[in-house]
């Protein structure tokens, strides 16, 4: 007994080991670190080098539960409430009807290829139905990737919400499944929505509930993470016992606490970070040893996982992401990079024990189809997102809140923080003398640390690099204050003025003004409107940092934005060709 | 490529003089550009660079801002190269004010011409080493000289 105890978290922390070690080698590649994870999980399993025997369903259900609830938790807490503006109804719309359109048509397929009745291709459909929150947080943030916000926003909020509607359906269609009678009555409709009513509300109620305890006691910094998701596990469980949305609620458990003023936020952001590293790994490598990978290879398997794969990625998502974006309007680039990011991962795998549980016919099959899925979709999908995201102009210049700082929270005062930021070469903030830094009202500089000492912050102190300037602020003031001390980014395209243009532009200005200082020609008409009314008509009233609007041969970028109002518009003019002679 | 030596005098170069408020400044540079050339009236130049000025700061940030617009009777672009003693407030996008700046007129029907140009001679100011170099010279000739013999 004592033996196996040991064996066992040999074991679990040698493949844990691997996997992290691993890590550096996949990102190197490109590589999802999720497919990594489940590869070390198969090569350890029944048929790999390992040849562990692991075929516990209810133990693989238990820790994949934990591990979402987690997940979700960690993509509450990096969803920023502005994200909403541009992602929310869009992104609502993808996690309900595109569920229900994604998997009826997959299913529907899936049940032809199949040769089964159409309910049983159906329930396959419901399983693979949604886009996985796990792959899409971790592959978006692992490529070091800043999307534009109409997409970043969108596949976030859906990929955060659309869980509750997959399982929801594959429970729904396992109950007709084995209920025997293969009726629908209407009470499935009212589950739905209690299911989705208790989920939010529950989510609501208690990351306002867990916000006030955690700025009202005080306890050691550390346990203030703990306290989050401890409080999120027993909402998240209450919620599903009394048969709600867990996974709805802990993801907004994570939105709210992360979006009110609060106390210790870094400390939570920070550890909840590593919390869903460690569940992802624990989880992936627990679904690689549970599936025998010689069945994926059975050509009565790959060969219908194959097309449903397909099916999937090239049809049925990208039919579910047109029909509901159709009334957002989205740019058509756009539309096919959200179609393409249509990600599974663990949510699949998990529902795929459900016909296990409930000892279903063809439940072998479920699980082989979904895993080869997930793999292909991790594969194919996964390993092309940042280069898609690039070629497909997507990207944009770094956000502010990517940088790594030094932040203690004051004891006692909601929202104060004491901030260190360090000064890096080419920074906007490197060289400046302290007189000139244009920070934003209500900080405070307090002194600016160099090796070893410590400098007061006088007016003609000239910033250094690796310089540390130490300040006093509001935490909901800092996303202004640290785009000053971002070092720059890499890509030359990315830089500043390369990509928002060299001038900046008042969006209130008419196009006729600005096209007689520049001489450019346009049509009367349009000579009327200001540059904001005209981004706005081009973008449907949403537009967001980094859209781009041409008015003869200047360039029109959207460069600062703020509660959905234009408040720079960057000037890009004509880049010119190098000549020798210059 | 037009290189500064070829749209910049040493009558149109000034160094550490003082610039008051940003009105007050673009006052100075049309008076400048006015003496130096006839015929172009100081008070066209002055209305002109202060319209653009309407439609956003042509700071850039870092303290450099470069004012620009077309102007009738130009017959071709002319520079104008100015640092400050005193930083003066400029309402550039960084909200940092300025001490180095480079007026660009040209001729209203050339407008390929005024984009071109100005897009290079926005890249040459976006380099900290010119920049600190022009930012250094402690009289109008050598100001003028570290600008015009700038490889780049």
């Amino acid at each position: 007994m004592i033996d196996e105890s040991y064996q066992l978290i040999l074991v679990s922390a040698f493949l844990g080991l691997v996997s992290i070690a691993l890590l550096g080698l996949s990102r190197r590649l490109g590589a999802p670190s999720l497919l990594l994870f489940l590869l070390v999980g198969m090569l350890a399993g029944e048929d790999g080098l390992g040849g562990l025997q692991f075929s516990d369903v209810e133990t693989a259900f238990l820790v994949g539960n934990i591990a979402l609830a987690v997940i979700l938790l960690d993509g509450g807490l990096r969803t920023h409430i502005s994200s909403f503006r541009v992602g929310l109804k869009p992104a609502l719309t993808l996690a309900t009807l595109g569920v229900i359109i994604t998997s009826g048509t997959v299913g529907a397929a899936a049940a032809w290829v199949l040769g089964w009745p159409l309910q049983d291709g159906l329930l396959l459909g419901a399983i693979i139905g949604s886009t996985d929150a796990a792959a899409v947080f971790a592959l978006l943030n692992a490529a070091g990737l800043q999307l534009k916000q109409r997409s970043s926003a969108t596949l976030e909020i859906e990929s955060g919400t659309n869980d509750p509607m997959a399982i929801f359906l594959t429970i729904a269609l396992v109950t007709l499944l084995t209920s025997g009678d293969g009726s629908v009555d209407l009470h499935i409709l009212g589950d739905f929505f209690r299911q989705m009513g208790l989920g939010a509300l529950m989510g609501i109620g208690g990351g306002w509930l867990l916000q006030q305890i955690l700025n009202r006691i005080i306890l050691p910094h550390v346990l203030y993470p703990l306290l989050v998701m401890s409080g999120g596990l027993t909402i998240f469980s209450l919620t599903n016992l009394w048969q709600g949305s867990g996974f709805l609620a802990i993801y907004l458990i994570g939105l709210v606490v992360a979006n009110r003023p609060m106390n210790h936020i870094h400390e939570v952001r920070w550890l909840h970070d590593g919390l869903a590293w460690l569940s992802q790994i624990g989880m992936f490598l627990l679904l690689g040893l549970l599936v025998s990978p010689s069945g994926l290879l059975d050509p009565k398997v790959a060969i219908p996982a194959l097309a449903v794969s397909l099916t999937l990625m090239f049809f049925a998502r990208p039919l579910a992401v047109f029909i509901c974006l159709l009334p957002f309007r989205f740019p058509a680039r756009e539309q096919f990079f959200i179609s393409w990011v249509g990600l599974k991962g663990a949510v699949p795998i998990i529902l795929a024990l459900f016909p296990y549980l409930y000892g279903m016919e063809h439940k072998d099959t479920y699980f082989e189809i979904t895993f080869f899925v997930v793999l292909l979709s991790l594969c194919l999908q996964g390993w092309t997102i940042a280069p898609l995201a690039r070629s497909l102009g997507l990207e944009v210049p770094p956000k502010p809140e990517d940088i790594d700082h030094l932040g203690v929270t004051l004891p006692g005062q909601i929202g104060r923080e004491l901030l260190a930021y360090r000064i890096h070469a080419g920074s906007p903030a490197d060289s400046y003398l302290l007189r000139r830094l244009p920070i934003p009202s209500g900080v405070k500089l307090l002194g600016v640390i160099r090796g070893d000492t410590v400098l007061p912050p006088e007016p003609d102190r000239l910033l250094q690099p690796d310089d540390y300037l130490v300040l006093m602020a509001q935490s909901h003031h800092s996303p202004d204050l640290v785009a000053l001390f971002m070092a720059l980014p890499t890509p030359a395209h990315l830089l500043g003025t390369a990509f928002f243009g060299q001038f900046t532009l008042r969006p209130e200005v008419l196009l006729d003004d600005l096209c007689k200082a520049y001489g450019v020609s346009l049509s009367d008409d349009l000579r009327r409107q200001s540059l904001s009314e005209l981004i706005n008509k081009h973008y449907h009233g949403k537009p967001v940092v980094g859209d781009r609007v041409n008015v003869g041969d200047i360039e029109l970028v959207v460069k600062q934005m703020a509660k959905g109002k234009l408040l720079q518009v960057g000037l890009k003019l004509p880049v010119v060709k190098q000549q020798a002679a210059s | 490529m037009h290189t500064l030596a070829q749209i910049l005098t040493p009558g149109r170069t000034l160094c550490r003089v003082s610039g008051g408020s940003k009105k007050r400044l673009f006052e100075t540079i049309a008076k400048l550009i006015g003496d130096d050339q006839l015929s172009l009236p100081a008070n066209e130049v002055f209305t002109q660079l202060i319209a653009r000025e309407k439609l956003g700061s042509t700071g850039l940030g870092k303290g450099i801002a470069i004012p620009h617009c077309r102007i009738n009777n130009c017959t071709q672009p002319l520079g104008c190269l100015l640092t400050l003693d005193e930083p003066i407030d400029f309402d550039a996008p960084d909200g940092d004010p300025v001490d180095l700046l480079f007026v660009l007129l040209v001729p209203d029907e050339a407008h390929q011409q005024h984009l071109d140009i100005l897009s290079h001679i926005a890249s040459l100011f976006s380099q900290e080493a010119f920049c600190s170099a022009l930012r250094q010279a402690e009289d109008t000739t050598s100001l003028f000289q570290i600008a015009t013999n700038w490889a780049a």
